[in-house]
C-alpha cells in the first residue's frame, strides 16, 4: 500500500455563484521513502493539491468536489476533525515558500518547535529536545537560538527552523512547497541539501514542490507535471529529464536555466497561463503547444500509461 | 528596556513645555483677565487690584509671566486661582481624580466588550453576530458624543432609574461608606456609557479587521498544519498578532477619551478637569486653564507612553529595536 494516494480529486473555488475548478482529476501516489517532485508554472495548482493531503484548503471558499485522498489508506477527505489533527503533523508535516511569513512574529522559534512536540510527542517537550532538533538541521550554537525570535534570523535559518518544527512530530511524509524560493541562490543548495541529508536519515517521504525543473534530477524519485488543475505528465525522474513525453514538459525542460551553456535567455514558454474559469475545452495545453492538432481543441485526453510507469495526458503522446 | 523608558520620559518634557508656552501665548491674546470683572466692583480699589495683579505678574508681558510660571513649576508650586481662592494644585488633583475615574471606567468598558465581540464577529464573519456587531458599531460612531449625553439625560430624567447629571447626591456626607459607594456608582454609570460608546465601537471594529488580517496570514496555515486545535490556533496565534495593532490605537483612544470626557463632564455635569477648564476659562482663571490644559497634554503623553510600553511588551519586533 503506498503512503499517499490521491485519486481523481476534485476541488472548486467558489466566487460569488461561481464555482471554478481549480484541482481537477488530480491522481497522485507516494510511496514509502519516495521523494515525489511536482512541477509546473505558477497558478496550476500545485500548493493547492499539496495542503488538501492534510484537508488544509479552507472550506468555504474551498469545496471538495470528488476524489479521495488515501493517507495509510484511510480517507482524509472523510476524517473527523480530532482525526484530521492527528494526521496533520503526525503523518503529514509541511514548510512553506516564504519562512519570514510561516512562523509567527511573536512567539520564540523554541516554543513554535515545542508546540509540535506537544501535540504528537508530549513525552519528548523538552529544551533538550528542540536543541537536538536545532542541531539536527545544521543551526549553529542552538541553546542560544532556541529563545530567539524569527526576526533575528535570516531566512536561511528561518526555513532550517521550519524544517525541524516539521521533524519534531517525526512524520512519514514532509510536503516542501517551493522551500527555496524566497531564498538566495547560495541558501537555496543548502536547504536542498539538508533535505536530502535529513530524508536519508530518517527515512521519510517527501513531496518537493518546485517550478524549476532544474532540481527536479537531484531531488527526485518521481516526477509529477501538472497544467492548469490537472497533472499532464507522470514520470521516473531520470526518464522524465532524459526524454520528457508531453509536449508541456518538453517546454518547461527548455525554460530550464543552464549553468553549462552560454544561452543567457531562457525560452519561456509563450503565450500566458490560462486563468482559474478560463482553461479552454479540449486539451489545456493546446492554445500554446507547439504541436498541437486540430483534435486537441476538441477532446479532453486522459491520463494514460503509455510506457511502463510514464503516465502521459496527450492525445498524441505515442506519436510525438 | 530601562534607557527606552527613561528617553521615552525625556520626550515628554519638550512636549509639556510647547503645550504650556502655547497656552500663555494664546491667553495672552485674549483681552483681560479675572481682575478684569473685579474693577467692576466699586469695593475694591484699584491699588488693592494693581497689586493682586501684580501678584501674578500680570503687570509683566506674557512670555515674563510664563518664565515666573515655569520657574514655580519646577518646584511643583501650579499657582493661586483667585477665582477659587485655593491653590491651583489642590483644586487639579480633586478634579483629575474624577476625571481619571470616568475616564478608566470608560476604557476598561469599552475594551472588555469590545474586544471579545470584535473576536466574535471576526470568527464568525458574515453570520449575524457579525452583522449586528457592524449595526453597534455604526450606530456608536455616527452618534455624537453630544447627542448621547444629552439623551443619556433625557433617559435619566424620564425614567428616574439614574440621578441626572453630577457624580454624587446632595445626602452624600450623610451615607454610610457601603451606601457611598453605590451612590458614587450610581452616578458614574451614566457618563461612562456615553463616553465608552464611540470607543467601543471603534475599537470593535479594529479588532475585527485585525483579527481578519491576522487569521489570513501564512502562519495560520503553519499552525493548522502542526495539528493544532482550531481554538488554540485563534486564542494564541491570531489573538496575539491581532491586538499589537490595536495597542498602539491605546494611546490615541486616550486622546479621544479626553475629548469625549470634556463634553460628557460639561453636559452631564460630571466634576472633572474638563469641566474645571471650561469654567476656568470663562473666568479667565489663567493659572488654572495653564494647569488644566497641561495636565490633560500630560494624560495625552502619558497615554501615548503606555501605548507604547504596551506595544512592546508585546512584540518582540519592537522591543529589540
Ligand atoms: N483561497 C483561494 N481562493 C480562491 N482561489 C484560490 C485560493 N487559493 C488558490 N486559489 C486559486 O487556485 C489556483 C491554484 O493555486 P495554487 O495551488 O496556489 O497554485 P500554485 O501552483 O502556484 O501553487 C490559482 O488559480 C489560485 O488563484
Ligand atoms: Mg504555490
Amino acid at each position: 500500500m503506498p503512503l499517499l494516494e490521491i485519486k481523481n480529486l476534485k476541488l472548486d473555488f467558489i466566487a460569488g455563484d461561481k464555482s471554478l475548478r481549480a484541482v481537477d482529476d488530480v491522481s497522485i501516489t507516494i510511496n514509502a521513502g519516495e521523494t515525489v517532485c511536482l512541477v509546473g508554472e505558477s497558478g496550476c495548482g500545485k500548493s493547492v493539491t499539496a495542503l488538501s493531503i492534510a484537508r488544509l484548503v479552507p472550506t468555504p471558499p474551498a469545496r471538495y468536489v470528488g476524489g479521495e485522498i488515501l493517507l495509510n489508506g484511510r480517507d482524509v477527505l472523510k476524517m473527523s476533525k480530532t482525526d484530521l489533527r492527528g494526521i496533520r503533523g503526525g503523518v503529514v508535516s509541511y514548510i512553506f515558500q516564504d519562512p519570514s511569513a510561516s512562523l509567527n512574529p511573536v512567539f520564540r522559534i523554541g516554543n513554535q518547535i515545542k508546540e509540535s512536540l506537544k501535540l504528537h510527542r508530549p513525552e519528548k517537550a523538552t529544551d533538550e529536545e528542540v536543541i537536538r532538533l536545532l542541531k539536527l538541521v545544521g543551526i549553529p550554537a542552538p541553546e542560544s537560538r532556541i529563545k530567539d525570535y524569527p526576526h533575528q534570523m535570516s531566512g536561511g535559518m528561518q526555513q532550517r527552523v521550519m524544517i525541524a518544527m516539521a521533524l519534531a512530530s517525526e512524520p512519514k511524509l514532509l510536503v516542501a512547497d517551493e522551500p527555496t524560493t524566497a531564498l538566495d541562490v547560495t541558501i537555496q543548495a543548502q536547504i536542498l541539501d539538508l533535505l536530502l541529508d535529513l530524508k536519508k536519515r530518517m527515512g521519510m517521504s517527501i513531496l518537493l514542490i518546485t517550478h524549476n525543473l532544474g532540481i527536479v534530477g537531484d531531488m527526485a524519485d518521481r516526477v509529477a507535471v501538472m497544467y492548469a488543475g490537472q497533472v499532464v505528465e507522470m514520470s521516473p525522474a531520470l526518464d522524465l529529464l532524459r526524454r520528457p513525453l508531453h509536449p508541456y514538459t518538453k517546454a518547461l525542460m527548455n525554460s530550464v536555466p543552464k549553468l553549462s551553456s552560454n544561452l543567457q535567455r531562457l525560452s519561456a514558454i509563450p503565450g500566458n497561463v490560462p486563468t482559474l474559469g478560463n482553461f479552454p475545452s479540449g486539451c489545456r495545453f493546446y492554445p500554446r503547444c507547439p504541436s498541437a492538432q486540430p483534435e486537441c481543441a476538441n477532446t479532453m485526453p486522459q491520463l494514460v500509461e503509455v510506457e511502463p510507469n510514464r503516465w502521459v495526458r496527450c492525445l498524441y503522446a505515442k506519436s510525438l | 528596556m530601562l534607557s527606552f523608558i527613561i528617553k521615552r520620559l525625556l520626550h515628554m518634557i519638550p512636549i509639556l513645555l510647547g503645550v504650556s508656552l502655547i497656552t500663555f501665548f494664546l491667553m495672552a491674546l485674549t483681552p483681560g483677565d479675572y481682575f478684569t470683572q473685579l474693577s467692576m466692583n466699586p469695593q475694591i480699589s484699584p491699588e488693592k487690584l494693581a497689586q493682586l495683579r501684580a501678584e501674578q505678574h500680570l503687570d509683566k508681558p506674557w512670555y515674563i509671566r510664563y518664565l515666573y510660571w515655569l520657574k514655580d513649576a519646577a518646584h511643583g508650586n501650579l499657582g493661586y486661582s483667585a477665582a477659587y481662592k485655593a491653590s491651583v494644585s489642590d483644586l487639579i488633583t480633586s478634579r483629575l481624580w474624577n476625571t481619571f475615574l470616568l475616564s478608566f471606567a470608560a476604557t476598561l468598558l469599552a475594551w472588555c466588550v469590545a474586544v471579545p465581540l470584535g473576536i466574535w464577529a471576526a470568527v464568525q464573519k458574515d453570520s449575524w453576530v457579525d452583522r449586528l456587531c457592524s449595526l453597534i458599531a455604526f450606530v456608536g460612531l455616527s452618534i455624537p458624543d453630544v447627542l448621547l449625553a444629552l439623551l443619556a439625560l433625557m433617559f435619566a430624567a424620564a425614567t428616574g432609574l439614574f440621578p441626572v447629571g453630577g457624580a454624587q447626591s446632595s445626602l452624600y456626607d450623610l451615607m454610610s461608606p457601603g451606601e457611598q459607594i453605590w451612590d458614587r456608582l450610581h452616578h458614574l454609570i451614566l457618563p461612562t456609557i456615553v463616553l465608552a460608546a464611540s470607543e467601543l465601537a471603534g475599537i470593535m471594529r479594529q479588532m475585527r479587521s485585525n483579527m481578519l488580517d491576522a487569521l489570513r496570514s501564512e502562519f495560520v496555515t503553519t499552525a493548522r498544519a502542526k495539528g493544532i486545535p482550531e481554538g488554540w490556533v485563534i486564542y494564541k496565534h491570531v489573538l496575539r498578532n491581532a491586538i499589537n495593532p490595536l495597542l498602539t490605537i491605546f494611546g490615541y483612544s486616550l486622546a479621544g477619551l479626553l475629548s469625549g470626557a470634556f463634553i460628557v463632564e460639561n453636559i452631564m455635569a460630571w466634576p472633572g478637569l474638563g469641566r474645571l477648564t471650561m469654567e476656568a476659562l470663562s473666568a479667565k482663571d489663567y493659572p488654572l486653564v495653564v494647569a488644566g490644559v497641561v495636565m490633560a497634554a500630560a494624560l495625552l503623553v502619558i497615554g501615548n507612553f503606555i501605548a507604547d510600553l504596551l506595544l512592546a511588551w508585546s512584540d518582540p519586533r519592537i522591543r529589540l529595536k
